[in-house]
């Protein structure tokens, strides 16, 4: 086998290869630590989402509710002209945090919530209903950047998590267990050398005592 | 082998997130934008609402102590789901956190404790895998 | 860095967000135009964030499946609920985590 992989067998290549396996066995140990704190963001990021999916739904309900009301008593042309006039000036701040080797995303809203005024549209045909949906949908946006920013971060851990579980998959099942059998056969066929070696020598020397 | 080069890559980036240097409490809470600069370049900031819960679980004559961000260090030979918290004023905190008591310059803490850990104080801890 | 919302839903959900502010506010009729929209939103520079209602996003099935799972970074996509609250049967965060740590869990507030 040695011969097929291209290893000679020689004590300089056995401790080779066992360094490789040290190597590897610490690679493997930290690589698995790492996938179990990954784990637990994950699950801390996971909870968060739960939390704030909650919010957003509430927040929505209202916000469409809001919308009905306003259909109903601005007119639904109107409203939908009014939404056509609205300033349209809604930025989201959009940067990146490291976590363990990953970028995640961080989404802050610049300042969502305006008063009728700045809302742009037409001041003379404004009704409180219009305002309290713009209101609520303001707030339901401030909600979603949120969300939008945790669950960014939430496939950016998983990703990498399913990526550290291969490669402590592929040490702990395929590298490893290679790499001992290698050392385990390497060893053997030394030994087996070893005493080949060492009966040929007293072949020899009976042979040069038979001589004497 | 190729599989050897992959391993050492990895092994250098686990703790790249890491900061070149910690900061104390006390200059983070004085400071407008508290932060450390990590190994690469980027900048990590503390968020204020946990600088100010760290504080109140700090002697303020202590908190030049504290060095920030507080590590969860990962050895494997401590076994798997083990980590280390060094520095006296650091365990102070972390029991406290964890509702226990501990006066020692070390504590070892277990996952689920690590997973309180990490919710309680998200920007100001970090973990410290120790490769050497 | 500053960046836009963009929205892509029935004409109700879109006037909602108009009103809010949101900057590309897009109503859903035909796939593939739709498709398009998307396209051009998920290539463009200064879109952050792109709401897409549950309902939309299933009609636009496989093809909006796909681009979620080969595109970049930003913008980021998030499916939301429109006004009857539609939502899939399967909770696409559940399957992550299925399919990650290989545990059911129930993750709150989803279906």
């Amino acid at each position: 086998m040695a011969k097929a992989i291209g290893i000679a067998p020689t004590r300089m290549e056995l401790l080779k290869l066992r360094q490789r396996v040290s190597l590897a066995q610490k690679g493997h140990d930290l690589l698995r630590e790492k996938m179990d704190a990954l784990v637990i963001e994950f699950f801390g990021i996971v909870r968060s989402i739960g939390e704030v999916r909650v919010k957003t739904m509430q927040q929505l309900s209202s916000a469409y509710r809001a919308l009905s009301i306003c259909f109903a008593m601005q007119g639904t042309i109107e409203t939908y002209q009014a939404a056509r006039e609205a300033r349209k000036d809604v930025e989201v701040d959009i940067s990146t945090r490291h976590v363990m080797g990953i970028l995640v995303p961080v989404m802050e809203a610049k300042p969502v919530e305006r008063h009728a005024l700045a809302r742009g549209y037409s001041v003379y045909a404004t009704s409180s209903a219009l305002d309290e949906a713009s209101r609520e949908f303001e707030k339901a946006l401030e909600i979603l950047i949120k969300l939008a920013e945790l669950e960014g971060g939430a496939r950016a851990i998983a990703l990498e998590l399913e990526k550290t579980k291969r490669r402590v998959n592929a040490l702990e099942y395929v590298i490893l267990p290679s790499l001992k059998s290698m050392v385990k056969f390497i060893s053997m066929r030394l030994d087996e050398m070893e005493r080949e070696n060492f009966s040929r020598l007293k072949r020899i020397k009976a042979m040069l005592e038979a001589r004497e | 082998m190729s599989t050897d080069r992959i391993l050492q890559f990895e092994l250098a980036r686990l703790n790249a997130h890491l900061p070149e240097q910690r900061i104390t409490l006390k200059d983070a809470l004085s400071s407008p934008s508290p932060h450390v600069v990590t190994k690469e370049g980027s900048r990590h900031k503390f968020e204020r609402g946990e600088l100010e819960f760290l504080s109140k679980m700090t002697p303020a004559d202590e908190w030049d102590k504290l060095r920030l961000p507080i590590l969860i260090a990962i050895n494997p030979k401590l076994g798997r789901g083990a980590a280390e918290i060094t520095g006296e004023a650091e365990v102070k905190v972390i029991s406290q956190v964890l509702g226990k008591t501990c006066r020692d310059r070390e504590m070892v803490i277990y996952r689920p404790e690590i997973a309180v850990v990490r919710a309680k104080l998200p920007t100001t801890t970090q973990y410290f895998f120790m490769v050497g | 860095m500053s960046f836009k919302i963009a929205t892509i839903a029935d004409a109700e959900t879109a006037a909602g967000f108009a009103l809010a502010g949101v900057q590309d506010v897009y109503v859903h009729e035909r796939k593939e135009e739709t498709l398009a929209k998307l396209d051009e939103l998920l290539a463009s520079e200064d879109v952050g964030i792109v709401f897409i209602t549950y309902r939309v996003a299933e009609e636009l099935g496989f093809d909006f499946r796909r681009r979620m799972r080969t595109k970049r970074l930003l913008p980021a996509v998030l499916r939301i609920p429109d006004k009857t609250g539609w939502m899939p049967k399967v909770d696409e965060l559940r399957e992550i985590i299925r399919r990650t740590v290989g545990a059911e869990v129930i993750v709150k507030g989803g279906s």
